[in-house]
């Protein structure tokens, strides 16, 4: 079993799942497994982590949920983006290519020794 | 709203839950079957990889809101179990809070009502009193502002000329006869100005009030009623509305009657009357004037601005009728409220008698009181909170040590601070209620000086505050622990070795120095009650020089005196006399135009033939009995005989003070002096000279309060431009006096149904005390209640204090009792322990006492501020007080079993 190659940082989480949720209504397992597909395996959910995320953000409105036959023909709960959901992974994704370009700005800056 | 949803089902919550969690832990079963892994070992491995469907349901359960809910249910159930068993504990916290709310709440509303919302006027906080300074040298204290009064067109040339009143009344207050067929009713009238009404803006609680159109020449007359009298006289009946009135021997139709909070225009005012006419521009017609006038100010007009402007206005009207005013002289104007109760309280219904008491002052001392109660509750309480949490230190640490989060620590102990702080306010309030029933009873009944329209109720908004100011308290104090455990080593706590550590003892030398203020607050609190009450007790027990026992006051005016000849008035006053000395139970009536040990009638400027010295002398007028009557003594000559009464003779028996003033140390008997005339009633100006054939020994003829003035009595009959007329009669009695006041007046009115009795009539001593002391005697009720609260709760505070103080010690005592020491050690370590905090905080407290009872000057008199034997008194009391609160912790801790006490933890 591969150990997760690092800590998520707080709040990524959230933005992963509306991202993952984002390309169309899917369940828990399906977004977990999802998750670990589109990074390579590079992010290991843990459920304990990934059911209480799915819950708040249902509280908060950002997602819906309904229950829905399956793909193997049992009944699922599916999770999908609202539009209150939708804009707040905007804003989100918006924040974090800032913060990433801030960053690879500066350690791409001149530094002392070069 | 799925929270609601969620809340409202959450079994059905649940049960989604775990099919949700199941078909995630099913899918991956299955996928890693489909990747080829034996049935058991892929479920094996599915649920380790889960980590516990247990605790990811937890872990959802924990992101929603019910949870949280539930969490606050249960730290109230908690906290409850708490209570419960900690009872002495909760009951002290709560008594002592709820003591202080209550307390506070009332003596803050008391001063709020009586002090800003006196009036039921509309805009009162902009009502004036148009008020008169005499600038004249040696005027007389009670002389010095009176109220403005004049002609009706007076009032109309401030009106049209002033830029800075939105509108004036004028009002004069009277005594009359209100004559319904065979009943006579004695009332207190006013005639107002007819926009009176209109100006106050109190609609009437039935008919209608006076209106401008009742002040015209021709209208028919009317007059408007008082709640008080239509209920207590007439029984609240609506049909005498409308009904015609013999007032003052005018037909008048009653047209309205006024609400309970309507006591305009004098408080004792019964019957309400439009003054009519068109305004003469003489202002010779007395009713056709005014003796106050009030006014409303425009929105924004300062007190100063408007008094500079009525200054002019005045002191022009003054130079048409130089007689009315005095030489020098400004006019300004006083805020409704000062006029009513600051220190010259001139308006109030009591006469001028009651102004040496600045009610408005005692206000402010009541209100500074109410702030140092709510001070020592809270320190109280923060203090049992304090003692509380260390006692509390280790099972706090337990929970840490166990995973309780921070936040959820201090969530459970604001939820127990809240439910003591939320029961000290429910107690708190039914104290409040209960407490404002007893001021409002307290108020001077006959309402004297303080204000009729005063609704003396509970201020919702002051009990708010006092509640949360205490719920805050109790909430900080109480989260003490939390912020101390969270932010240190939780081994020592758990260990439960650290009793004595650095942490524990400087947290105990805060609670000492808590105590040690609240105690120094009390003293303050307690120096000030000690001082009224000592003052008080000086005031109740001065020598006057009289003796009113037994003593039935009867006063009148006689209501023929305008049409008299010279010397009617005193056979008038002689025939009543005669019949009231044949009446069963009176032993001898005497006459006196004035009330001894209050307000001689009459001054005149006296001097003495061949010395320039000049000084006003108060002349009362005088029967031959009156010594005997009053307990009078002569300190040499001779009194007035029969013979000088009925002879008119100008002799005259002077006081001690005025023998001084005027013959030095010689001898005043047969020396003359001379009475320079005064006009009075339109009599003929005349001097007089008197022979002086005895003198008196001094009374206090002008109140307890005010020294001594010369005074000189002459007889009753020598002239009524002198004297001023009016009957005052003291009747000396052989049973209780009060028991004859209703025959007296049946056998006066059967000598003469015209006569108006003065409200003041009845057995002396009441009217003595109703005019001296009622005022103080507001002052020390209100306040002494305060004091003795706050010295309730500092023993409550000291005791607790001691009590946790020696539960926390119980293994040190047990240790130093197996080590040999006696129960008397122990005791004396105890008590010497709390006497050490008490002491200090009384020696802090007097020295504050010192710096600030001085603003309580206007309401003590006779006894210094700093009055050693006040201070000294206090301090006794307290050590007492502290004494006893550290007596029974102390004598819990030498019953310790010390081998009990030994393996205590």
């Amino acid at each position: 079993m591969p150990e997760p190659k690092t800590e998520l940082l707080r709040g990524t989480l959230d933005l992963l799942i509306l991202k993952v949720v984002a390309l169309g209504p899917s369940h828990g397992y399906a977004i977990a497994q999802r998750l670990r597909q589109i990074s390579n395996d590079f992010f290991q959910i843990h459920q304990g982590s990934l059911y209480p995320a799915l819950h708040r953000l249902e509280d908060r409105g950002w997602l819906q949920a309904e229950w829905k036959e399956s793909e193997t023909g049992r009944e699922a709960k599916f999770y999908s983006l609202t539009r209150k959901g939708r804009r707040q992974m905007d804003a989100e994704v918006a924040e974090w290519e800032r913060l990433c370009d801030a960053v690879g700005l500066f350690l791409r800056a001149p530094g002392e020794e070069s | 709203m799925t929270w609601i949803r969620r809340a409202l089902h959450k079994s059905q919550a649940e049960k989604s839950l775990d099919k949700e969690l199941q078909f995630h832990l099913d899918r991956q079963i299955a996928d890693y079957i489909a990747a080829g892994m034996p049935p058991e070992e892929a479920r094996r491995r599915a649920r380790l990889e889960f980590g516990g469907l247990d605790r990811v349901k937890e872990e959802v359960r924990d992101t929603r809101w019910e949870t949280h809910l539930d969490n606050l249910f249960r730290d109230f159930r908690y906290a409850f179990r708490g209570i419960k068993r900690d009872r002495r504990f909760a009951f002290i916290a709560i008594l002592a809070l709820a003591l202080g709310i209550g307390a506070s709440t009332v003596a803050f509303s008391a001063f709020y009502n009586l002090l800003f919302s006196a009036f039921a006027a509309k805009d009162a906080n902009r009502l004036v009193v148009f008020s008169l300074q005499n600038a004249e040298k040696g005027v007389l204290p009670e002389l010095n502002l009176t109220p403005l009064g004049g002609s009706l067109s007076d009032v109309d040339a401030i009106r049209s000329q002033s830029q800075v009143f939105e509108e004036i009344v004028g009002y004069h207050r009277g005594i009359t006869l209100l004559r319904d067929g065979n009943d006579i009713h004695q009332v207190h009238t006013a005639s107002v100005t007819s926009n009176a009404f209109d100006f106050y803006g109190v609609p009437p609680l039935l008919g209608r009030g006076i209106t401008p159109a009742d002040g015209m020449a021709k209208s028919s007359p009317v007059f408007v009623m008082s709640y008080k009298t239509w209920k207590g006289e007439f029984h609240s009946d609506p049909a005498i509305l409308g009904k015609s009135f013999l007032v003052d021997d005018t037909p008048r139709t009653l047209i309205g009657i006024m609400p309970p909070r309507f006591q305009a225009y004098g408080a004792l005012v019964q019957i309400w009357t439009p003054i009519t006419g068109s305004p003469d521009t003489k202002g010779a017609d007395p009713a056709m004037s005014v003796d106050t006038m009030m006014a409303r100010l425009k929105p924004g007009v300062t007190l100063e601005t408007a008094s500079a402007d009525l200054d002019v206005i005045v002191k022009s009207l003054a130079k048409n009728h130089q007689n009315n005013f005095p030489k020098h002289f400004s006019a300004r104007v006083l805020s409704a409220t000062d006029f009513m109760m600051g220190p010259y309280g001139i308006g109030s219904a009591g006469g001028p008698e009651t102004q040496h008491f600045d009610i408005k002052r005692m206000l402010y001392a009541l209100l500074a009181g109410a702030i140092i109660l709510l001070l020592i509750a809270c320190s109280n309480v923060a203090n049992l909170l304090l003692a509380r949490a260390t006692v509390r230190e280790k099972e706090i640490a337990v929970r840490a040590a166990l995973g309780a989060t921070r936040s959820r620590l201090i969530q459970q102990l604001i939820v127990e601070s809240f439910t003591l702080a939320s029961g000290a306010c429910v107690l708190g309030c039914i104290f409040a209620y209960g407490g404002m029933k007893g001021v409002t009873a307290l108020i001077p009944a006959k309402g004297a000086s303080i204000g009729g329209e005063a609704v003396v109720g509970l201020d919702w908004q002051v009990l708010l505050f006092a509640l949360v100011v205490t719920a805050l308290t109790t909430i900080l104090c109480g989260l003490a622990p939390a912020l101390y455990t969270v932010r240190r080593d939780l081994q020592p706590s758990l260990a439960g070795s650290d009793r004595a550590a650095n942490a524990t003892f400087r947290r105990g030398r805060l609670r000492a120095g808590i105590v040690i203020g609240e105690v120094a607050l009390c003293i303050l609190l307690l120096t000030g009650a000690g001082l009224m009450m000592r003052s008080f007790f000086l005031l109740t027990h001065i020598d006057l020089g009289f003796n009113m026992d037994h003593l039935l006051f009867v006063a009148f005016d006689n209501p023929h005196s305008e049409g008299d000849g010279p010397g009617q008035e005193a056979i008038y006053l002689q025939k009543i006399v005669e019949r009231l000395k044949a009446l069963p139970g009176v032993s001898d009536v005497a006459i006196n135009n004035s009330l001894p040990g209050y307000n001689p009638g009459v001054r005149h400027e006296v001097s003495v033939p061949g010395s320039s010295y000049v000084e006003r002398v108060g002349m009362d007028g005088c029967s031959e009995n009156l010594p005997q009557v009053l307990g009078l003594q002569l300190t040499s000559g001779s009194w007035l005989t029969e013979g000088d009464v009925t002879g008119a003779r100008q002799v005259a028996v002077i006081n001690q003070t005025m023998a001084l003033h005027f013959f030095g140390g010689e001898d005043p008997v047969g020396r003359q002096f001379t009475v320079k005339a005064t006009a009075i009633k339109g009599h003929t100006p005349q001097d007089a000279d008197f022979q002086v054939i005895g003198v008196l020994r001094d009374v206090k003829d002008f109140g307890p309060q005010v020294p001594v003035i010369p005074m000189a009595f002459v007889p009753h009959t020598v002239t009524d431009a002198l004297l001023g007329g009016g009957g005052v009669l003291f009747i000396r009695t052989k049973v209780a006096p009060a028991s004859l006041m209703h025959a007296v007046k049946e056998e006066v009115w059967m000598f003469d149904r015209e006569v108006i009795f003065s409200p003041q009539s009845g057995p002396y001593v009441d009217t003595f005390y109703w005019l001296t002391y009622s005022a103080h005697e507001f002052g020390l009720m209100t306040f002494a209640p305060l004091a003795g609260i706050a010295l309730l709760l500092v023993v409550i505070g000291v005791f607790s204090v001691m009590a946790y103080d020696v539960s926390l010690r119980t293994h040190e005592i047990g240790v130093r009792m197996a080590l040999g020491a006696q129960q008397d050690n122990i005791l004396k370590m105890v008590l010497v322990r709390g006497a050490r905090m008490v002491a200090a905080g009384i020696i802090i407290g007097l020295f504050v006492s010192y710096g600030l009872t001085r603003f309580l000057a206007s309401q003590v008199w006779g006894v210094s501020t700093a009055d050693p034997w006040t201070f000294g008194v206090v301090a006794i009391f307290a050590i007492f007080a502290g004494l006893v609160a550290c007596y029974i912790p102390a004598r819990r801790a030498t019953r310790l079993d010390p081998m009990a006490a030994l393996r205590y933890e």
